[in-house]
């Protein structure tokens, strides 16, 4: 090791680290391409110091950047959506389960629930009792009531079902 | 393989790209290779304090992502960085950290140009701009600690605000501009806010910019030997020994911020910075205390009346600031200045006294 270190850090131009190769053991890395420049060993050296100080530094930057899973995530649980006296067979309303809203509708099959986000670009939908429909109101697309399903409109999916139950009068949305 | 001559000349790949369009090289090799003495030893304080203003900006651009600056959410948002966010303890211990640390360094670089004289001709500037950086760099601190909105940060925000109303003449109006009201309240919260955040970084870059400008025009002082002055005759001295700031001062630089971030690193792990019960105007804990580097005014106003107490601090700051106007004499080693050095030692020592006895309960 001892006499293999000296010729690397003698003063002088572009020497191989090939002479030392043997002393300095895996270090260079060059593999039988015929000697590595000590030139650029040391701007590899340099890169490499460099890339993994970034490294460091950008991983708990990105790390909290990323919002944490309390903050992104749902509440779970049933939640009052309104009765059957407030919500006639033909009708429907738009009601908040937790942060998020969900459209009711009450049909001829039973009462059913949707998430009320637009599946096109996330506008809320709305129930239009004139169309006996859920349209949202940004680019007019058109959603069965008793399925979901889209039936007119850009939107390229149908709304998402939620469970709902009727208890007596009341009816509920159960999630989570 | 290109020759030594021709890369030189017309530099290959993206800096060759960027160099035939902007000609940045001479601009570059302007700032960056700039002789300065072999003997200067500046112990990188400086270039720490510098090191650790750029990690204020990037941990503090980061929490302001999360923190909110009202009453009501700004306890609960930092509890919430602390606790919930990925490395939001790391990120707000490391801003703790480096807060103290810069103040501490800064202190040290103050002391440092003290001692070299290198406040004296031809850098009074500097060392006024300096002053200048030393200020905002305490208001930072100040302006920061009530954020967290805990006990401890809203009582000393009272404490200190109270003093600065001591103030003689200007005091009461000074307390209403910094409360933006009778009380610490969101009002508070909001001015303190705005300028941790806004007010105080444009301050303190635009002035370090010059700092850095004047520094660099002048180069670094010899401590061993006065600057010839203009219409004097210059002293004897032998002929000034050089070195190369890039790569040479540069290298020795990097690897003591790498030794910061270090330090930074292990004294969050081990020490995180802590939070108190949310604040409560109507109870005032036991012990109420302020920061280490307000102790020692914070003692001072124990044992005198408030107005010396409150005065007596700012006269001395002033008087630091616009030292280079009345100590005009040419010596720079501290043996050649027995005045000056002693002035400095009493202050440090009453300082230090304040300090131990303010820290006692």
């Amino acid at each position: 090791m001892s006499e293999g270190l000296p010729p690397v850090l003698e003063e002088g131009g572009d020497r191989t680290v090939a002479g030392v190769r043997d002393g300095l053991g895996a270090a260079s890395g060059a593999g039988g391409t015929g000697g590595l420049d000590r030139r650029r060993f040391i701007r590899w050296l340099l890169g490499f110091s460099i890339v993994s100080s970034l490294a460091m530094i950008v991983t708990p930057i990105i790390g909290f950047l990323i919002p944490s899973r309390t903050a992104t995530a749902g509440v779970g649980g049933r939640v009052l959506a309104g009765t059957l006296e407030s919500l006639p067979v033909g009708s429907g309303a738009v009601v908040a389960v937790g942060a998020k809203p969900a459209v009711v509708v009450n049909t001829s099959g039973g009462v059913k629930a949707y998430s009320a986000i637009c599946t096109h670009l996330g506008c809320i939908v709305a129930w239009d009792a004139a169309l006996t429909m859920i349209v949202c109101p940004c680019h007019d697309g058109r959603f069965s009531p008793a399925t979901g399903a889209v039936v007119s409109g850009p939107p390229p999916a149908p709304l998402p079902p939620l469970t709902a139950v009727v208890e007596g009068s009341d009816i509920y949305i159960v999630t989570g | 393989m290109t020759t030594d001559v021709g890369r030189s000349e017309a530099p290959g790949g993206a800096v060759g790209w960027v160099e035939t369009r902007l000609h940045l090289g001479p601009f570059l090799n302007a700032l960056l290779h700039v002789p300065i003495p072999r003997n200067a030893k500046t112990f990188y304080l400086g270039g720490i304090t510098l090191f650790l203003f750029g990690i204020q900006v990037v941990t503090g651009t980061l929490l302001a992502l999360y923190y909110s600056p009202t009453p009501d959410a700004a306890y609960e948002s930092v509890l919430s960085i602390t606790s919930d966010v990925s490395f939001g303890w790391l990120i707000r211990s490391v801003h703790h950290w480096a807060a103290n640390l810069m103040i501490l360094f800064l202190a040290l670089h103050v002391l440092r140009i003290f001692v070299q004289a290198a406040y004296k001709y031809p850098r009074e500037l500097t060392w006024l701009v300096g002053g200048g950086l030393l200020l905002i760099t305490i208001g930072f601190g100040f302006t920061g600690y009530l954020l967290p909105w805990d006990q401890r940060a809203y009582w000393a925000t009272v404490v200190g605000t109270e003093i600065a109303g001591g103030v003689p003449v200007i005091g009461p109006a000074l307390l209403l501009l910094l409360r933006g009201g009778a009380e610490v309240s969101e009002a508070t919260l909001g001015r303190f806010f705005g300028i941790h955040v806004l007010v105080l970084p444009l301050l303190l870059a635009g002035l370090l910019g010059l700092h850095l400008l004047f520094v660099h025009q002048q180069g670094l002082a010899n401590p061993k030997y006065p600057e010839p002055r203009p219409g004097r005759p210059a002293p004897a001295r032998p002929p000034e020994r050089l070195k190369p700031f890039f790569p040479d001062y540069i290298l020795d630089e990097v690897i003591a911020w790498y030794a910061v971030l270090a330090a930074l690193v292990i004294l969050a792990s081990l020490f995180p910075a802590g939070l108190e019960p949310k604040a409560d105007p109507l109870v005032t804990p036991e012990h109420i205390k302020p920061e280490w580097y307000f102790l020692a005014v914070y003692q001072l106003l124990k044992v005198v009346p408030e107005t010396v107490g409150v005065v007596a601090p700012v006269a001395l700051v002033l008087v630091i600031v616009v030292l280079p106007l009345f100590d005009r004499g040419e010596e720079v080693l501290p043996r050649r200045r027995p005045i000056a050095i002693a002035c400095a030692v009493l202050l440090l020592v009453a300082l230090a006294v304040l300090t131990f006895y303010g820290a006692q309960v």
